[in-house]
């Protein structure tokens, strides 16, 4: 039986969870809200904890100057940030509710390309510009979505370079071994590698792939010693690649060229693996010694990194400046609109031909960036040394990792 | 050459996931007990002998000392207070309040340790040994002597003294214990409190050779677990047979059939043992 008293309860219950669920008018008018699933626990935390760095540098950044120009007024920028638990599966969920329940106005896509490629498929379905702040992979983009931009490059925009100068400056470097770690971005790059080592003469002795959480890398180093090759080059994410640098280093591995990508990057590489990270080297997409002068709000590269010191008393690695280049990205696309709908500043985003403190941005037909020219450095004395482009060139390659 | 260097490999890794596993296989075997906060307890130990390092310059070699104590003290009160009240409970009861409590202790290990990657680097660094081309880095070396040690001392413990027939009585038969007067309750929270202290100095071990996070627990409790289904619950000798046979089949997968297939190859060995040997190689019923 319906008790009066519970239907009374039940209904002003119902009126609550209901002024819970749609954001009132007032706060709806005055911000923009963004959506930011994040693998903020598991594996991939070191990851989200840069690219979350670089987000709120940008929200902070805008809502200081007053927030969004959009037609003659000002939004507040808000990040609604989700926890996926590095997994990649729950980043799609998330993305689902940031859409249908939380309201935000645009995402960003989650961390790396197996992710963003996943998540990309439901903010194309309900049709929300989605900016990719850490997505290379051709896969994430040959879907041809209309909605997902990217920041990154092709990987082998990475990949050609680094040969170019191996074979330059290393001519007695022949043989190559390539371990990759089994996750789309990682086993991309490589496979870009094994391309592009094959194409400019390399002998490619030894291509593997290990699994995600792998503890003890021994036996597969063992192997790659046993053949002994010039250029070891292993890819993989922070937590993979110190553990592999240890168990080298325990197993006396040396090599003329050791590369690592994607964790030379960052800090916490340098700074953990200590003595071992000297002469490695690897690509990534931006640098801080780049002199952009942008027309974005961050203005010049140089004032970028210095806002970024001054937050976070450290140097802005790619990962954080690519986070921060999306925001950055999303105002002036909205700027340029004059409005929020969706389909106006997705418009807005493909139209975009523009300097910023990351580089020239322009996107190609199927949303990746195709207009910046990444970076490749190397180690030395404990830190990152831009050998290319010429223009930025900070120091000349150094043979021999021990 | 690449075989030798590839056992040499396998037989120190195999003694390293022996210490990771002898304290999670001791729980499970006294206490029937399937104790999801052990990886946790490794990955404290962990930091325990890095912050030591770090701050008080105390060698590795001697946070064992003060860690095997602090650990058993921990591990004997949560018993004591906790899982002694749910004991009798079905085994799903005590899974979950040892998930509940992991859960706890990773995610305070999250706020207060961030989930960034830290390595334990002695200086001068202890190198490595090389003799006819074969490699062995020695701090894996004394880290495997260590849990020899450990192993050693637990067997005899078990064997020897009067705690460790008690823990023996109570793991073959807890009632006919209870009639010979074992205060079982105390033996529980011992068992515990060793297993959490053996955990802990595994930690400690571990913190030479893995990157120091939070995140590497669920990956030590994995290991934990494939050693304790292969060796046999309960035994010491089990879980150095298991950890043994884990290693050496990771590393010749890894080898043949490449680094990717050595965890799939780990597992089909498990679902194998599982099925056809669930005892495991040396599981029996009691430590003798």
């Amino acid at each position: 039986m319906f008790h009066p008293r519970f239907g009374c309860v039940s209904a002003s219950l119902l009126l609550a969870l209901a002024s819970f669920a749609v954001p009132s008018p007032a706060s709806a008018e005055d911000v923009i809200r963004f959506g930011a699933p994040l693998p903020i626990t598991g594996p991939l935390a070191p990851e989200a904890a840069a690219q979350q760095m670089g987000y709120n540098l940008w929200a902070e950044e805008a809502n200081k100057a007053g927030g969004i120009n959009v037609g003659g007024k000002k939004y507040k920028v808000e990040i609604v940030y989700g926890d996926y638990q590095s997994n990649t599966p729950r980043s799609v969920q998330i993305t689902e509710q940031m859409i249908t329940q939380d309201n935000v106005n645009f995402m960003f896509g989650p961390f790396g390309s197996g992710a963003a490629k996943a998540a990309s498929t439901i903010s194309e379905k309900y049709k929300v510009p989605t900016i990719a702040a850490s997505a290379s992979s051709s896969q994430v983009y040959d879907q041809n979505y209309k909605y997902l931009f990217g920041t990154f490059t092709p990987n082998d925009t990475l990949t050609t370079p680094l040969t170019g100068i191996i074979k330059a400056k290393a001519p007695d470097v022949k043989k190559v071994a390539i371990l990759a770690r089994n996750d789309l971005f990682p086993l991309a790059i490589a496979q870009e590698m094994e391309k592009s080592a094959k194409a400019n003469g390399f002998e490619v002795v030894y291509f593997e792939k290990y699994a995600i959480n792998t503890l003890d890398h021994s036996a597969t180093l063992s192997q790659i010693k046993s053949l002994a090759p010039q250029w070891i080059f292993v890819t993989g994410y922070i937590n993979d690649l110190l553990l592999i640098r240890k168990q080298m280093t325990d197993q006396q591995m040396k090599a003329p060229v050791v590369t690592m990508i994607a964790g030379p990057a960052y800090q916490t590489f340098i700074e953990t693996a200590g003595q071992s990270a000297e002469n490695i080297s690897s690509a990534s997409w931006w640098h801080p010694a780049e002199q952009y002068d942008g027309k974005d709000i961050f203005g010049k590269t140089s004032n970028f990194v210095k806002l970024f010191k001054a937050k976070y008393n450290s140097d802005p690695d790619y990962a954080q400046a690519s986070a921060a280049a999306s925001g950055a990205l999303f105002q002036m696309a909205i700027e340029k609109a004059g409005s929020l709908d969706r389909d106006k500043v997705r418009d807005a985003l493909a139209s975009l031909d523009v300097m910023t403190f990351w580089g020239p941005v322009k996107f190609g037909s199927n949303g990746q960036i195709n207009s910046l020219e990444p970076p490749v450095f190397q180690i030395q004395n404990a830190k990152p040394v831009v050998l290319y482009p010429d223009a930025i060139k900070q120091g000349e390659f150094k043979l021999g990792v021990n | 050459m690449l075989a030798v260097q590839v056992l040499i490999n396998a037989l120190v890794l195999g003694c390293l996931y022996a210490c990771i596993a002898i304290g999670f296989s001791l729980v499970w075997g006294v206490l029937n007990v399937i104790n999801l906060i052990h990886g946790s307890f490794i990955v404290l130990g962990a930091y325990l002998a890095w912050g030591a390092y770090q701050w008080a310059h105390i060698s590795p070699w001697y946070a064992l000392l003060f860690a095997a104590p602090l650990f058993f003290g921990f591990g004997y009160l949560l018993q004591r207070l906790l899982l002694n009240r749910v004991i009798s409970a079905p085994v799903l009861v005590t899974l979950t309040l040892t998930f509940g409590l992991d859960l706890i202790l990773n995610n305070a290990m999250i706020y207060y340790f961030k989930a960034d990657y830290r390595k334990l680097t002695l200086s001068p660094p202890t190198g490595s040994i090389s003799l006819f081309d074969v490699v062995v880095p020695v701090d894996r070396l004394i880290a495997t002597a260590s849990a020899l040690a450990l192993t050693g001392l637990l067997y005899l413990l078990l064997r020897r003294s009067k705690v460790g027939r008690a823990i023996v009585a109570v793991r073959l038969d807890r009632d006919a214990a209870v009639l010979m007067g074992v205060d079982v309750k105390s033996i529980y929270a011992v068992a515990f409190g060793l297993g959490a202290a053996l955990a802990g100095c595994a930690g400690v071990l571990m913190a030479l050779i893995f990157p120091i996070s939070p995140l590497t627990s669920s990956a030590y409790l994995g290991k934990a677990f494939v050693v304790c289904v292969l060796g046999g619950l309960g035994s010491v000798s089990g879980a150095l047979a298991g950890g043994l046979l884990l290693a050496l089949v990771e590393g010749i997968g890894s080898v043949y059939l490449g680094p990717a297939h050595a965890t799939t190859l780990s597992f089909v060995l498990l679902i194998v043992f599982l099925v056809a040997r669930p005892q495991g190689l040396l599981g029996r019923k009691g430590f003798e």
